[in-house]
Formats: C-alpha cells, structure tokens, sequence
C-alpha cells in the first residue's frame, strides 16, 4: 500500500516538472522577442514604457481607455519638464494593472504612480484574475496564437525590450460628438460599489508601491457616461477604509471648476472619452496640480530627455 | 463564479479540491462530501438560486415517501383481508397517481415559471393582440438556476419509477439530495436514473491510479475538443448566424456544417469532462453519445446523441402516451381502416409527436426549438410510412442494404438531415432559419469553396488546419470505438441494427412489439445489466474515446495527459481575439 502510493507520488511529481517545463519552453518560444507589433507583442503602446531607459519616468498613468485619450505625457514634459508614460490599455482589468506595473517598477523607479479610476468598477471575474497570474509565470497562454506566425528567431533570439512608443502611450482622438447628459455629477448619498475583488487588487499595488516608498494618486477623468457622484464616493469610502495606506491622494477632475471641460466640443464619443482639444485641458490642469502637489524634478534641460 | 467546466477555476482548483478532500475523507463521510462540494459548486454558479434546487428536491423526498405508505397500506389492507387485491390496486393506483402529479406539477411549476414564462407571456400577447386587447404585462425575471432542465427529469423519472415499482422510495434525504444534485453532471447533464445512480453515489469508492489517470484523460480529451474545434469554429459559426443577411450560400452552408461540429464538441466534449470526473470519484455516468455520426437515419442519429434524454423521452413521454387509453383505441381504429403497418405507425407517430414536442421544448423556450422539434418528427414519421415504398424501390434497384457505398450514402443523407435541422436550432429565431435556408439552396456556388469566400467570417487558413487536423484525430478515434462496439457480440444487436433496439426504433418497424412490453424494455437495470439496448452499450463498454490508451500502463495515460494539455494550450481558441463560447447545453 504505502509503497504504491510512494509510487504514484513519484510518478506524479515528475509528471508536473515535465508539464512546467514543457510550458516553460512553450513560453519561451511564443513569447514576442521585442516589445513591438511586429513581433506580437500586445497591447505594444502600453508595453513601451518597458523599452525606456532605465530609471527615467517620473510618472506611471494606469488605466483604461480614459487615460491614454486624456492625458499627454509629451506636452506634460514640455510645459512642466516632469517625464512620464500613459500605461493604459483599452479595458484595462486590475489584475493586468497589477502584472503592467510589477513589470513596469522592474526598470523604472517613479515618484508617482497614478491609477485611473473607471477600471475599478470594470467586473473582473476569478477566472479572468487566475488566468493572468498562470499567465504571468507562463506567457505562453496570452501569447500561444503565435504558433500561426513563428519565425526562426523566435528558436534563436533572447526575448528583449528595446522599443518605445513615440507618444509615450497617448492615442488621442479627433471627432466631436457632443455629450446630452443633464446633471453630470449630481450630488447624492449613494455610494456605487467596488467589487470585491479589484478592491482586492487595488489593495495589492498600493501596497506595493508602499513598499517602495512611492506615492499613489487615485485621478478620475472626465467622463459623463463612466464617471458619477455615487462612484466618487465609492472611492471616497474606499479611502476611508483604509487608513493604513498613508500614500494614497485621490483627485476627482470630474468635480474641479477650474478644468472647464465643454461637454459639446471636448469629447470625441458623447461623452465617454474625451479628443485632443478635452485632452489638451487635462494634461495642463493635470501637469499643474502635479507640481503642485508633489515634488518632480524639470528634465527639460538634460540633453538625455529629448525623445 | 463557475461559468463552464472549460475553466481554469473549475479544472485547475475546484475539481482537484473535492477529489483531494475526497481521498483523504473516510469511505462513510465522502458522500457527504460529494453533495457539499456539488452544493458548492451550485452555489459558485447561480448563487442563491440554489433555493429552488433545496424546493425541489425536498418536494421530490417528500413525494417518494408518500408513495412508499400508499404501497405499504396497500399491501398492509391486502395481507389483512380488508380489501380485495383488485380493489386495494385500483384504489392505490389512483393515490399513487395524485402524489406524482402534485409533485410533477410542482417540478414542471418551477421549471416552466423560470424557463418559459416569457415565451408564454409573448404567445398570450400574440393572441391577445390578434382581439385587440394591447398587453404589456412583463412577467417577472427570476433567471435560471444551472441545470434544472437536467435535475427536473431526473426527479421525475425518480418518481415515476417509484409508481412504476422498478425503485423503492429513498429514506435517506441526504442520499436524494446528492442524486439531484451531483456536481459533474450538475451543468449538462448527462440525466440519470435512480437505480443507476444511487448505488454508486453512496459507495464512496476510493480514488485509485487507474480512475485518476483514465479520468484525467477523458477530461484532456473533453477539454481538446471544447477548446481546440468548438471554442475555435465559433470564428466563423457566430459572424455567420449573427449576421446572415451578409454571406452566400455556401458560407452558410459551411456555417451550418461548422455549427453541427461545434454542438457535437462543445457537448460530447462536456460529457467527456463529466464521466471523467465521476470515474476519478469511481462514479460510472451514463454515456450520452455513441459516435452518432456513424448512423444511417435520422431516428438512429437520435439514438446516439444525448441518449439520455432520448431514453428519457422514451419512457417518460413516449410510452405512456402510446399506452394510453385515446391512443390505444386511435391505434386499434387506425390499424382496421388502414392496414396493420401504415396504422401503428400513425398512432406511434400520436406519442412520437408527443416526443419531438417535448424534445424541442426542452432546448428551449422558442419557435425555432418547436420547429426543430417538428422538423425531425415529420421526418422520422415519413421514414416510417415510407419504409415499405423504399424496400420496394432499393429491391428493384438491386440495392443490398448491407452494401457499404449504400451504408456510407445513408450515413451522408443523416449528415444533410442534422445539418439542416441543426441550422433552423441555431438561426435567430425561426423567421431568419427559413431564410438562410433558402439562401443556401438558392445562392450556392461549388467556386465559393475555393475561392476564399469561405476565409471572410473569420477563420484563417491556420484555424482550418487546425480544426481539420483534430477532426481527423477525433473520426479516427469513433471509427476506432464503432469497430469495438461492432465486434462485442452482446452489443451487435444494439449497435449494428437499428430497427428494434429501442421505441424510436420500434416506431419505423412493422410491428412494434415493443408497445406491449414497455416495462421491461425500458427498465433501467444495474449498470452491468443488458436489459435495456439503449444502455447497455453505454454501460458496458468502457468509453472513453481515448481508450486505446486507457488499457495501457499509468504512465502512458499521464503521457497522453500531458501531451493534450500542451496541445490545448498551444492548438486552443482562447486569450486575447477569442470570444469564449458559452457552454451551450447549460443554458437549455
């Protein structure tokens, strides 16, 4: 008895390091050999900011969609001479937050990190959470559709990170299609909810940014259709309950007089994202309250910034 | 939190948990586990819907132990004299009956009011409109509980048994309770019956190599084809019913084909994953497929697929319908005015109606689910009028229908029959089947095969490759089972045979002895049992599609293991630019 389930133990252990090491192979053949489109990277805008050179951003923005049609790194460093990066992806779910900045923090050391806030109430299932950690250890499950395009350097290459997006991850957009919402912001007692889980991963990456002494600023966009009083306060609440997090500051542009957002002229989808001229008012409102608030060095004289 | 056993969540924690918890449980509390860990699981999927799974199946105990004192009295009122045996029948048969319907009722009740309420609602609006009376009455959304289109039968093929005498009503709530409710078989079925069921549920087999390695395998297997050729063809099968206004004839022709494919994997590739769970728990779970693709006609195509819900429909509706008193005496009168053959096969044809109705019902709440239904009974029907016409006709065309080219044509013209009726069960309502159909028949071109026509909804040349490959792989396995099953002498006359092995059958023969004697055709017997045809093959044999392995050493199963799983993650249709596909018989 004892000596047959020693056995199927054994049998078992070594089946489990053939399976990880056959994934691990897998992941290492699949995996894009540069950060770029071309080569099958994913969401490759985003993923620019790991072909910067080291040490060089000031600023993470995380977050969905919102982020990278509303706030322009280039003119913010122009105007304000702090460097920074629009790690935004279309959807953006916490746990890819999460996987985005750890891989993010390995080059960079910024003095802020800002997370956007419409991604906290985007549902996030268990499955969806558990996938992305499997895939953090074995990226062949995000990348395994490469089987149809492999070329012979995906065999000889070692995977690398050397490009970066010329926009610093801004995609802004031109159309205007005004906003008919009555009432944006309409105060109210109400709180909508956080899920539990992305309370879970927001928890996660303040913590960790925490640890690494680096202040965290929760930014709500202007939005009238992602953003309302009862998110607002959900955040608020959030803030509430957890003193511990000493290094969390939280700016609603939704509710600042001073931004001046014209709900018929500055967003490109009736309100859902904003164009150039909406993003245009963000970035110096955001650039400003920035320097205000938090200590950022100028880079526009150092001759190693001009890109 | 559950959405399908394709997941990560489901394969990768749940299902190596309870199997974990248990074999390390003693023997006399893993049932008691077992109906935890499928509470759990209903809980993970529909949350506080469960309710109606507790109402359900407390109604159900409660009903099977009403009919055990109506027996017991019986029988008590019969040994003392008090009652003449006739009588005692008589009066006994009618109680019975109320307990069953009142717990029918209640069962159906709560299935109807969750699944067909606003179906029902929109035909009395129909009808309403039709006088003039403008109805917005919206009846409330309750949303549906996973699996009580499965669990309903199975409770009420549970008390009809008990009517019938082939069970004993179970004391032991607990014991019902996991009967209802066992977690494999919680999402799509397969549906099961008591005696087949109970034994073995309470058993708590121990977890051994043999059920671990050959159940994994079959769940690799399942999984393969979910993820490989459903999860894959779903690229070109949604763009096309979504939307097909936009394709020609030949694209929907293909979607049609590629639909069937779909349906056949995602559900005989859940049914791979649900025995293979139930044999790592040592639990033998009805089969609900046998390599249906290999059958000559229609009714026999329907002996293959979902079996158990055929057999289901089989001695639930189809004999107490044929049985019954207004049929009977249609038969009788029939038989006089038309002849012995074309008359029983009219009055089968009251029950087979019966059947399809129910059957198309059951899919859904829809008029495309009725016209699917009524779609294979009019065929099934006019096979069976025509029979003597095509005897004639294949005689004095010298055809034997032994021959294989003759074998391998009536095989392709089931394949058009499924096709067909396949397209109407997935179009968007019965109004846009009728004209894809038309459009198929009237827009189609043998150049749009080849011209890249076919490349345009959404799956590339690589995904065509891949879904051929396995297609491949998967006929060279059913071949490989037909051929087994071909050869076991006791299954040759369930396999090989059609005609006669089971009521769809027995309705296309001359004679259909098999009205007489509905009890002991449609006995459910012990797993090992020949008795009923249509199980017994499913019973038996050991089935697992990958069974050439299975046979083999451990370690050559884990081999086969790992290797699907790798193609799995490489081959599947999942990630980034795939939509998943919802497990499609969870939602009937």
């Amino acid at each position: 008895m004892k000596r047959t389930t020693m056995r199927m133990l054994a049998v078992s252990a070594l089946a489990l390091v053939v399976l990880i090491g056959a994934l691990a192979l897998l992941s290492r053949l699949m995996v894009p050999k540069n950060n770029q489109t071309s080569f099958g990277q994913i969401d490759a805008t985003a993923m620019g900011v790991l072909g910067e050179p080291k040490n060089t951003l000031d600023v993470l923005f995380m977050g969905d969609s919102e982020v990278y049609t509303s706030i322009d790194p280039l003119s913010m460093w122009r105007e304000y001479g702090f460097t920074s990066y629009d790690v935004s992806t279309s959807a953006q779910p916490l746990p890819y937050t999460r996987s985005l900045l750890t891989r993010a923090l390995e080059r960079q050391a910024p003095r802020l990190v800002v997370l956007e806030t419409n991604m906290l109430f985007r549902k996030v299932t268990m499955e969806d959470a558990l996938w992305r950690q499997v895939a953090e250890v074995f990226p062949v499950l995000e990348y395994h559709n490469r089987w149809k395009s492999l070329k012979s350097i995906d065999i000889s290459a070692e995977p690398k990170a050397t490009w970066t997006d010329p926009n610093k991850g801004f995609c802004p957009r031109d159309s205007v299609v005004p906003s008919s919402v009555q009432n944006h912001m309409k105060p109210t007692d109400k709180a909508a909810e956080i899920p539990r889980l992305n309370q879970f991963y927001l928890d996660r990456i303040i913590a960790l940014c925490q640890e690494r002494d680096i202040p965290v600023l929760l930014l709500s966009t202007p939005s009238t259709i992602n953003w309302n009083a009862k998110r607002h306060n959900a955040v608020e609440n959030y803030l509430k309950a957890h003193t511990e997090f000493t290094n969390v500051a939280y700016l609603d542009l939704n509710l600042e007089e001073g931004l001046d957002i014209d709900w018929a002229l500055d967003t490109c989808d009736g309100g859902d994202h904003l164009n150039q001229q909406g993003a245009n008012k963000v970035t110096t409102f955001v650039g400003t309250w920035l320097t205000e608030h938090y200590s950022l060095p100028d880079h526009r004289e150092g001759a190693n910034y001009h890109s | 939190m559950i959405t399908s056993f394709c997941s990560l969540i489901f394969l990768g924690l749940f299902m190596p948990a309870a199997a974990l918890a248990y074999a390390v449980m003693p023997r006399r509390a893993r049932p008691l586990l077992l109906l935890l860990a499928s509470f759990a699981c209903f809980w993970l999927i529909s949350g506080k819907l469960l309710v109606l799974l507790v109402v359900c199946t407390l109604v159900t105990y409660g009903a099977g132990l009403g009919l055990g004192v109506v027996r017991t009295r019986t029988r008590a009122a019969v040994a003392s004299g008090a009652l003449t045996r006739r009588k005692a029948k008589a009066r006994s048969r009618t109680q019975m009956r109320l307990v069953v319907a009142a717990a029918v009722l209640v069962n159906l009740g709560i299935l109807v009011a969750v699944k067909y309420l606003g179906f029902l609602s929109e035909i009395t609006q129909g009808l309403l409109g039709l006088v003039g009376i403008e109805s917005t009455l919206v009846p409330p959304a309750i949303g549906m509980p996973i699996g009580i289109s499965f669990y309903t039968l199975q409770a009420i093929s549970y008390l009809i048994d008990i009517y019938r005498g082939t069970i004993s009503p179970e004391r032991n709530l607990l014991k019902l309770a996991l009967f209802m409710s066992f977690f494999p078989q919680l999402m799509e079925g397969p549906i099961c019956r008591y005696a087949d069921m109970a034994p073995q549920l309470s058993a708590g087999a121990p977890v051994t190599a043999t059920h671990v390695t050959s159940g994994a395998l079959r769940i690799a297997w399942g999984t393969a084809k979910i993820l490989i050729v459903a999860d894959r063809v779903n690229l070109f099968v949604k763009p096309v019913f979504e939307h097909p206004e936009q394709w020609g004839g030949t694209v929907i022709a293909m979607g049609a084909v590629l639909y069937t494919l779909q349906l056949y994997c995602d559900f005989s590739g859940t049914m791979d994953i649900v025995l293979g769970c139930g044999r790592i728990f040592g639990i033998q779970l009805p089969e609900n497929f046998r390599q249906p693709f290999f059958s000559r006609t229609a009714s026999e195509f329907w002996q293959r697929w979902h079996i158990t819900l055929g057999a289901w429909l089989r001695d639930y509706v189809f004999y107490p319908v044929s049985l019954s008193r207004p049929v009977k005496r249609f038969a009788r009168v029939a038989r006089e005015h038309l002849g012995t053959r074309t008359g029983s096969v009219l009055s089968g044809g009251v029950a087979l109606f019966a059947v399809w109705l129910a059957n198309g019902l059951w899919h859904g709440a829809g008029w495309q689910y009725i016209a699917f239904g009524m779609y294979y009974f009019v065929i099934i029907l006019a096979s069976g009028l025509l029979e003597p016409v095509f005897a004639r006709l294949r005689n004095t065309l010298h055809i034997k229908p032994s021959s294989r080219p003759w074998i391998v044509l009536c095989v392709l013209r089931t394949w058009c029959i499924v096709f067909v009726g396949e397209l109407i069960f997935r179009a968007n309502g019965l109004r846009a089947g009728i004209r894809m159909l038309s459009t198929l028949v009237t827009d189609f071109s043998p150049a749009a095969l080849v011209n890249g026509s076919l490349l345009a909804p959404g799956m590339d040349l690589a995904d065509f490759a891949v879904v051929g490959i396995f297609v491949v792989l998967l006929f060279a396995v059913s071949l490989r089972r037909e051929r087994a099953e071909a050869k076991a002498p006791e299954d040759a006359s369930a396999t090989t045979e059609p005609q006669g092995s089971s009521a769809r059958a027995a309705t296309n023969a001359s004679n259909g002895p098999a009205h007489n004697t509905p009890q002991t055709t449609c006995a459910t017997g012990t797993p090992t049992s020949a008795a009923a045809p249509g199980y017994a093959v499913a019973f038996t044999s050991p089935a697992s599609p990958a069974e050439p392995l299975a046979s083999h050493a451990l370690t050559l199963r884990i081999a086969g293991v790992l290797a699907l799983v790798l193609c799995i993650v490489v081959f599947g249709a999942y990630g980034s630019g795939y939509i998943p596909l919802d497990p499609i018989y969870a939602k009937f």
